[in-house]
């Protein structure tokens, strides 16, 4: 039988912990149930969680987003992506489109999508029109991006993919001279699709204590008693608050297909910049589905640079976990999810916009 | 775009699945479960369409029992 959140919650708070614990989650899941839950407030004042690189939408670099538009707006195509990154905005000119919305509007064929299964039956639907997906997300969306390629896919139907490995952006915060965090919670499905060893480096290279998570308030209660009692223990292992999904190795035919279908790559960060080995991209296998070889001529290296958020926006810092999102001086005020000026507050796995659903309106004085 | 929904499946051709939670029929892949012997009345968990690991009924029992009191919480619209 499992143990409530509020027994979780008796054990931590019964812990004899004097200093302050920083937690990072790597996950927008995590973040909307420690949020909805209102873990925080629950929790003992001396530990701290803090939200970090969880959401694939908030870095998709900006130059896809706007090679996305670019295709809409230029080739006689159909584009289909996610529904959260249909209001990403791009830093153009004022009057030119600024998301995948408003090229929408301006006339592009833009279609929302669920699931990589859908792209597959418009392209379909219309054998003679060409389908761009732009697929934006990591292991857990990429995996089923692979699969779609390895089971087949028409030749009408090419993607334009912005997938993204979690792991490596954590280990490049570790690198540094100040992580900001002292305990990881390792996010649950990424676990589950590639294996908790992904994670080991953690414990093992930097001695941090770090347990892999569900996404109930119980495993993440559960994932927040181990890494505390690993770190007053002094004791460090990579823990499974996630048994029943989480298992050794991952899983395997998620992995053939991602291995067959895909290489691992440095990629860009929308607005952190260059993280090496932490994007997939479709290899030579399978480029002649890749729409950037399918149109090279959209793909604009000019603006490729790191720290192209928009002006006055602290993403990158939220997603760093450097700045909780009421940091920034945008949040609530010029920045809301109806009229967001940066992508943490557009995605429904962005830190931003999962507080102020979650009801934080007032911003943090710096 | 990490949310995994536990579901039943109801009917397997091929790859695809006939899956239910809550009343809510859905077309799942079951490409990414290749490993897994799966049939009727199994549970999987389903992300963007796949599924993406097999679980027991006690567990997907279970994850919705803690779905509902989430969602029951979440009286008020995201956007407000």
């Amino acid at each position: 039988m499992s143990i409530s959140a509020k027994s979780w919650l008796q054990q931590l708070n019964d812990l004899p912990l004097q200093e302050p614990v920083k937690i990072m989650n790597v996950c927008g899941g995590h973040e909307r149930s420690i949020t909805q839950a209102g873990l925080r407030g629950a929790l003992p004042p001396q530990i701290e969680l803090i939200p970090g690189p969880g959401c694939p939408v908030c870095v998709c670099p900006e130059e896809d987003v706007y090679q996305a538009m670019q295709l809409a707006l230029r080739e006689p195509i159909t584009l289909v992506a996610f529904g959260d990154m249909l209001r990403v905005p791009v830093n153009v000119p004022k009057g030119e489109p600024r998301s995948l919305d408003q090229a929408h509007a301006a006339g592009g064929d833009i279609r929302p999508i669920a699931s990589p299964v859908e792209a597959l039956q418009i392209a379909r639907a219309s054998p003679e029109r060409e389908v761009v997906f732009f697929a934006a997300g990591f292991e857990t969306t990429t995996a089923p991006v692979a699969s779609l390629l390895v089971e087949g896919i028409p030749d009408n139907l090419s993607i334009l993919l912005s997938g993204r490995l979690t792991w490596p952006a954590v280990a490049m915060l570790l690198s540094g001279d100040k992580p900001g965090f002292n305990a990881l919670v390792a996010p649950g499905h990424v676990a589950t699709v590639m294996g908790p060893e992904e994670w080991s480096f953690v414990v093992e290279r930097h001695r941090l204590p770090a347990a892999v998570a569900g996404f109930t308030p119980e495993s993440l209660l559960a994932a927040t008693y181990s890494v505390i009692r690993q770190y007053l223990d002094d004791r460090r292992f990579l823990d499974n608050c996630y048994p029943e999904l989480v298992r050794p190795g991952g899983n395997p035919s998620a992995k053939a297909q991602l291995a067959t279908a895909m290489d691992v790559v440095d990629a860009n960060w929308r607005g952190i910049g260059v993280i090496p080995d932490s994007g997939f991209a479709l290899n030579s296998d399978y480029a002649r589905w890749d729409a950037r070889r399918r149109f090279p001529d959209y793909d604009s290296p000019g603006r490729r640079r790191s720290g192209e958020m928009p002006p006055g926006c602290d993403c990158a810092a939220v997603v760093l976990g450097r700045k909780y999102p009421n940091q920034c001086r945008l949040y609530g005020e010029a920045c809301t999810p109806r009229t967001p000026i940066g992508p943490c507050m557009v995605s429904d796995e962005g830190a931003c916009r999962i507080w102020w659903s979650g009801g934080i309106r007032v911003r943090k004085q710096a | 775009m990490c949310l995994g929904i536990p579901m039943q499946i109801k009917r397997i051709d091929g790859f695809t699945a006939q899956c239910e939670a809550k009343g809510v029929r859905r077309e799942v892949s079951l490409f990414m479960l290749q490993h897994e012997v799966l049939k009727p009345d199994d549970f999987v968990v389903v992300h963007v369409g796949y599924a993406i690991q097999k679980v027991t009924p006690q567990e997907a029992r279970s994850a919705w029992e803690i779905y509902d009191e989430m969602l029951a919480k979440m009286d008020s619209p995201p956007d407000a």
